[in-house]
Order: structure tokens, then C-alpha cells, then sequence
């Protein structure tokens, strides 16, 4: 729907379309690991009892973001404003902030801790043993 | 193949464990002579675990990285992480490559194969409701990028007059941002629909952290697909057609991968 002229330039900058040979397996990236191996597949409890809800992309995501964000501005890099996961327009940086220190704190398990001790290296130590995750 | 009736468990059975049993994939009809070069995490050969017509793969794992502390803090080692995720793979895609595969979660660590097992009797309905669901099918994945906002209007480099004009000209980049991720927006709701027409399954993930991706630009789609072994083919052409329709978004269609984003019970 974005391009409806026929003679567009032959250039293709932004294609990198499907494997030319189906069959041959195109790898997956690391965040396309991490994504499936973390967040989906079977899950069954075993013996050992782990939180995967600990780890899940979200909160990685959250943590790289809220413990460098001054620096990543000091750097340029902006992206999370205009990523639409996580676009909040109308808000400032610092509200925006806020939100994502908030969510993160209830992710670590402290809902109650709020923005105070959200900084996200404070990420060991909480309680995650109600792993029973057992779906069924 | 070593079947591993005894010994991975007993040892493992008393009162203080050592060792688990570190549990990739459940697959049903798997030749397991074909995995016997295949190897786990910290390079442990992968055995099997039998359940009626099911095949549990499995290798042992030191509990002093995989008990339950342990794994706590590894888990938030990024590099650790990394390592683990990537054995896991590793021994799910041998696997799904031969036979139909239920990836299981990472870190799905019995005491030893009586535990083992006593999930695959537990589960065995479940678990044959996956393998049904993905046998002689295939996870595609298909992501959309809006490329990175193009600095190329004439004003920028020119130095704005005052700070009224400085904060104008951002204003109106975001504005312009906003716009272009919204039609990009829309875009990828069409690739979507489109692709799920011929995919037996589809699944909408959430966008991914560019600092794991290393993409440039928006995401705006990153979906994955069940698609039939038999339709692959033209079901790549299809993603190549409609990269050629949307020639200013990037649409990246990787596969064909195990079933992990449609290998869940119940």
C-alpha cells in the first residue's frame, strides 16, 4: 500500500527477502533464540525449579534500557521513542521512565518497591520460587 | 543412541544430587542412531529417555550451574545465557529435522529418567496433541522494518535561528516519524494477514530489543508462522512478493526453524 507507481527505483535497500533455497535453513539471530528458547516451547516443571518469568525478553529489554538510557541519549540513539512498544507520546522521557521503572519492579517480583529500587541492577535476590508454572 | 535406563538416574537419586537431567524435546519416530553425533550443553553426549512412541532427549547437566541458586544468577549472565540458549537450539533443530519435535522451555531439569519419564506419562496426551499439531510443519519467521528515519530534509544541517525554530524542527521530525511508522504499521498488518492465509498457524511476537537484533530502524512486525514442509516453498515466494510490494520496509523471512512458537500444551 506504500508504493503503487510501477517505475520505483530498482534499488532495494531494505529487502532481504526469503532464503532463495527452502530447505536450507536461514539461522536465527540471537534475540530470535533467546525469543523462542526463553519465552515458548513445552512447559513442563521438572525437579529443578526455575522463574523463567525472570528472565523473559521483556525484562532484558527493560533492564538494558532503564540502567542506560542517559547513556544511550548521550550517544544518539533514541529508539525506543519512536518503537511502537513502547512509544508514549504525549509523556516526557522522564514519565516515560517512570513507567518502564515501575514495570520493571513489578517484573522483579516487588510490586510494591516502585520506582524507588527499580534500577535494575538490583536484580538478584528477589524471591522466584513460585515457579509452578505446570500449564495443563 | 545410548538409552539411559539407569545409569544418568540412579545416582541422581539420592539424598543429594550432583547431576540432573537436562530435558531439550520431547519427538515421537525419531531415529535416534542420527543423533548420536549430536551433543548437549557443555558438550555432553545426548541420550533418550522412552515413553511408549515418545523420545525424551536428554543429557546430564551439573546441578552447581543448573540447581535452582545456580541457575538463578547464570540465568542473568547475558553470556552464560547465550551459551545455554544455544546448545538448547542446537540439539532441538537436529531433532526437529528428523522427526516431529516438541521443544520444551529452557531449563526443564529432572532429577534423573524415572523423572523423566514420569513426565512423559504425565503429559503423554499433551504432548501427543503438539507433535500432531506440528508434524511435517515448519516455524517461518517474518519480521518488518521501517527503515531508520532518512536525516535527509534540506533544514538539517542548517543551524536552527533560535530555539523556538530548534524546537519546531523537532516537533516536526517526530511528527514525521510518527507518520511513517504508522503506515509501516499498517503495511505489516497486511503482510500479516496475508501470510497467515497460508500458514496452518501464526503467532504475533512482541518487537525485539535492536540492542539483541542489531536491527536498524522500527520493527513493526515480527511474527512467527507454522507452515506444511510441502508448502514452504511457495510460502518463502510469497514472503518475496510481498517484500517486492513494500520495497520501502525491510521484510526479513527466516526459516525454516523447529515449531517453537506452536509447541505449547492444552
Amino acid at each position: 500500500m506504500t508504493d503503487t507507481t510501477t517505475d520505483v527505483p530498482t534499488t532495494r535497500p531494505y529487502y532481504s527477502g526469503p532464503p532463495s533455497q527452502p530447505g536450507r535453513s536461514q539461522p536465527a539471530t540471537l534475540a530470535d533464540i533467546l525469543e523462542r528458547v526463553l519465552d515458548k516451547g513445552i512447559i513442563i516443571a521438572g525437579d529443578i525449579r526455575v522463574n523463567l518469568l525472570d528472565i523473559e525478553l521483556l525484562t532484558i529489554k527493560l533492564r538494558l534500557l532503564v540502567v542506560s538510557v542517559d547513556k544511550a541519549e548521550e550517544m544518539g540513539i533514541d529508539w525506543w521513542r519512536h518503537d511502537p512498544m513502547l512509544t508514549v507520546r504525549e509523556r516526557g522521557l522522564d514519565e516515560e521512565n517512570r513507567v518502564l521503572r515501575e514495570r520493571l519492579a513489578e517484573l522483579e517480583g516487588g510490586s510494591d518497591a516502585a520506582a524507588e529500587d527499580g534500577s535494575g541492577s538490583q536484580a538478584r535476590g528477589r524471591q522466584s520460587g513460585a515457579s509452578s508454572r505446570k500449564s495443563g | 543412541m545410548p538409552r539411559s535406563g539407569k545409569t544418568g538416574g540412579v545416582q541422581a537419586r539420592k539424598a543429594t544430587p550432583e547431576t540432573g537431567r537436562y530435558l531439550y524435546a520431547v519427538c515421537r519416530g525419531v531415529d535416534t542412531e542420527s543423533l548420536r553425533t549430536v551433543r548437549g550443553i557443555e558438550d555432553q553426549p545426548l541420550e533418550v529417555v522412552e515413553h511408549l512412541d515418545l523420545v525424551a532427549l536428554v543429557s546430564t547437566v551439573p546441578l552447581s550451574s543448573f540447581g535452582e541458586e545456580a541457575l538463578r544468577s547464570n540465568l542473568e549472565d547475558l553470556a552464560w545465557l547465550e551459551t545455554a540458549v544455544r546448545s538448547h537450539d542446537a540439539v532441538v533443530h537436529a531433532a526437529s529435522a528428523l522427526a516431529p519435535t516438541a521443544p520444551m522451555r529452557l531449563a526443564t531439569i529432572c532429577f534423573d529418567d524415572h523423572a523423566v519419564r514420569a513426565r512423559l506419562r504425565e503429559w503423554y496426551i499433551s504432548l501427543t496433541h503438539v507433535l500432531d499439531r506440528v508434524e511435517g510443519c515448519s516455524e517461518w519467521s517474518v519480521k518488518v522494518l521501517s527503515p531508520p528515519a532518512a536525516s535527509s530534509s534540506p533544514t538539517v544541517d542548517a543551524r536552527p535561528s533560535s530555539g523556538a525554530e530548534y524546537l519546531r524542527r523537532k516537533k516536526a521530525a517526530a511528527a514525521e516519524r510518527a507518520d511513517t511508522t504508522e503506515s509501516a504499521v499498517a503495511s505489516a498488518g497486511l503482510i500479516y494477514e496475508q501470510l497467515s492465509g497460508r500458514a496452518r498457524a501464526s503467532r504475533q511476537l512482541p518487537h525485539q530489543d535492536p540492542r539483541l537484533s542489531g536491527h536498524e530502524g522500527t520493527m513493526v512486525l515480527n511474527a512467527a508462522f507454522l507452515v506444511s514442509d510441502a508448502e514452504a516453498r511457495s510460502f518463502a515466494d510469497l514472503i518475496g512478493l510481498l517484500a517486492d510490494e513494500h520495497l520501502g520496509l525491510l521484510v526479513d523471512g527466516r526459516g525454516p526453524w523447529p515449531p517453537y512458537s506452536f509447541a505449547m500444551l492444552g
